[in-house]
């Protein structure tokens, strides 16, 4: 047991950090505006390909790919926000037409790059060569990059959201957005700045994610899936929840595929985000409301 | 419903019985089999969506329910391609019951995410399991449908497309008695003022689960059919593209109004058909339809028919 228990134990730290980027996309945009994205896969996979384009197609090298990805994603975040969620801001049923728009937001985007760059399949080089050990377990140095990349990202926009003038804004038009308006926060703007900056979250996962994975148009959809089951398990409120549940489903994921390999993994792991819910509807750190 | 709505449904119905006598290739009558199938799927979404209120975004899933069960038990038992049509109703509505029991206590976005996930882990399934279900190739070679000696491919589908239109019909009858009865009624109480509702003694919660499990009844049947019909089952019902299409025939149709997704179904089957046929467009139909759908949503969110509608009423007034 010992052999396989770290190596298990590392890949479910892998996956903790992707989830946990995913996630905290979707609860930035979530405790801000009251959007979900369903979107954010489609961005993740777009974040991919445009670095691929700039790496591999215009050879401009992994470091100008990786922040194009990134930048790319940002914008067509700022895009979807302004399109298809700010004409919406009145409705009273705000949140459940923003989850239509941004499904079809996510049509568009994963057709229209399956119309652009074509079915074949598409990986991004790595961003480090060579593999590092982790408490005896040999991990790729870009996977132990994503590990401990994903903490300080997290930790970054922990920082920003409670330090800064602009991230603490975001959480003032979160709690409240007329008393917000009211001391001067620009609040349509502080929208697009949650957007954008949650979409750059998801085009980054995208860009760690492709050199992993062959890129395809629906490389985003399992992660957002799985991205849902966290924020279902942490709740969509607190950042620090969203990250902690991503990290406990990503090492519950892997002694799962250790116990009962690949295939009946999702299921089981759905039948117990359907028991945790009947027992707590909130979640699992949820407060009830 | 009001009487001129009931004499327009008619009216349309009657036409849709007298079209095979007109139209007599089978192209043609494929495209409303196909219509039939995602009207009946459409309909039944507007009941648990539009008229339960329910954020129901794992309609696909009982769909899909349907077409695996029929596809599985005609290839892997040897079913009855018509027992093994029903046997999808059953299979949907025991999988509706089961998300049901999570749904019911859910609020807000909850809803969403549990039974979008939903969808996604019945496609995980199929995938994985591919011993039953043949995985990401699915099942092909169902058997046809045939009455004695009579199969119903023949005469251009003449067949299907009277069962087609046979379980549509039942299906909208059906769900227009459910909506004007007192059930209805409570669902609506419940869609527009929940906390008015609970204390008038209306439980949320059983609400919730019964108008799941009806709306699964009509749509596993329908998907049997759909997998029958085109004799493979893929795992692509459960996919992204087939939901967006759906929701936005219920969208434009308007929702909660049963027949306005009815025909919002023929349209835009119909126009994404015809898209399929212009080369470069293969792709681009899902991005006109999710494009059509924001449309309505921002300029007419209650249904592009009701624009029509309301515009025909004015001109009746001047």
């Amino acid at each position: 047991m010992d052999g396989v228990l770290i190596p298990t134990l590392v890949s479910g730290l892998l996956l903790g950090s992707l989830y946990a980027l995913m996630a905290s996309g979707l609860s930035l945009v979530w405790s801000t505006l009251g959007v979900f994205n369903f979107a954010h896969g489609a961005l993740m996979t777009l974040g991919a390909y445009v670095a691929w384009t700039v790496t591999e197609q215009l050879g401009l090298g992994v470091a100008l790919g990786f922040v194009a990805g990134v930048g790319a994603a940002a914008i067509a975040g700022v895009l979807i926000e302004l399109l298809l969620v700010r004409p919406f801001y009145e409705s009273r049923n705000m949140m459940l037409i923003t989850v239509m728009t941004t499904l079809a937001a996510s049509t568009i985007i994963e057709r229209g790059i399956s119309m652009i760059w074509g079915p074949r399949l598409k990986q991004l080089p790595r961003v480090i060569d060579g593999q590092v050990s982790i408490f005896g377990a040999p991990v790729s140095s870009h996977e132990a990059l994503i590990i401990v990349l994903a903490p300080a990202v997290l930790a970054g926009l922990w920082w920003y959201t409670g330090r800064t003038r602009s991230g603490r804004s975001l959480r003032a038009v979160g709690q409240n957005q007329d008393a917000a308006a009211l001391i001067g926060i620009d609040v349509p703007r502080t929208f697009s700045l949650a957007f954008g900056l949650s979409a750059a979250l998801a085009g980054l996962t995208g860009v760690l994610l492709g050199s992993i994975r062959f890129i395809t148009p629906g490389l985003g959809a399992d992660p957002l899936v799985n991205a849902m089951i966290v924020v279902i398990f942490g709740g969509l409120g607190s950042l620090g929840a969203t990250a902690g549940a991503a990290y406990v489903i990503g090492l519950i994921e892997a002694l799962l595929i250790l116990w009962l390999g690949l295939y009946w993994t999702p299921s089981v792991l759905f039948v117990g985000l359907i028991l945790v819910l009947i027992f707590r509807p909130n979640g699992l750190f949820g407060k009830a409301s | 419903m009001t009487r001129k709505q009931r004499l327009f449904a008619l009216a349309g119905l009657v036409v849709l019985l007298l079209i095979p006598l007109v139209v007599q290739d089978s192209y043609t009558r494929h495209v409303f089999i196909i219509a039939f199938i995602y009207a009946t799927v459409a309909v039944n979404w507007d009941l648990s969506l539009g008229i339960g209120g329910l954020f129901n975004f794992g309609h696909l899933a009982f769909f899909g329910i349907g077409v695996y069960t029929a596809a599985i038990l005609t290839t892997a038992l040897d079913f009855s391609p018509w027992i093994a049509i029903f046997a999808g109703g059953v299979t949907a509505a025991l999988s509706a019951l089961l998300i049901a029991l999570p749904v019911a206590r859910l609020k807000g976005i909850y809803v969403v995410l549990v039974t979008f996930a939903f969808g996604q882990l019945c496609m995980q399934i199929v995938l994985s399991q591919g011993d039953l279900t043949g995985g990401a190739e699915g099942l092909v070679r169902l058997p046809y449908l045939k009455i004695g000696d009579y199969s119903f491919i023949r005469d251009f589908k003449l067949g299907y497309y009277y069962l087609g239109l046979a379980l549509l019909t039942v299906s909208v009858i059906v769900l227009l008695f459910v909506a004007s009865s007192p059930f209805g009624r409570s669902l609506r109480a419940i869609r527009d003022n929940p906390e008015y509702a609970t204390a008038r003694g209306i439980s949320v919660a059983r609400q919730r689960v019964l108008v799941l499990v009806a709306s699964a009844v009509f749509t596993g049947v329908i998907g049997g059919f759909y997998a029958i019909y085109l004799r493979v089952a893929s795992p692509e019902v459960f996919g992204f593209s087939i939901g967006t299409l759906v929701l936005s025939m219920v969208l434009i149709g308007g929702a909660g109004s049963i027949l306005g997704p009815v025909f919002a179904a023929l349209a835009l089957t119909f126009a994404t058909e015809a898209m399929a046929g212009v080369r470069g467009l293969e792709e681009a139909r899902f991005i006109v339809v999710a494009v059509a759908m924001v449309l309505v949503l921002r300029i007419a969110p209650s249904g592009a028919i009701d624009i029509f509608s309301r515009l025909i009423n004015r001109s009746h007034k001047n």
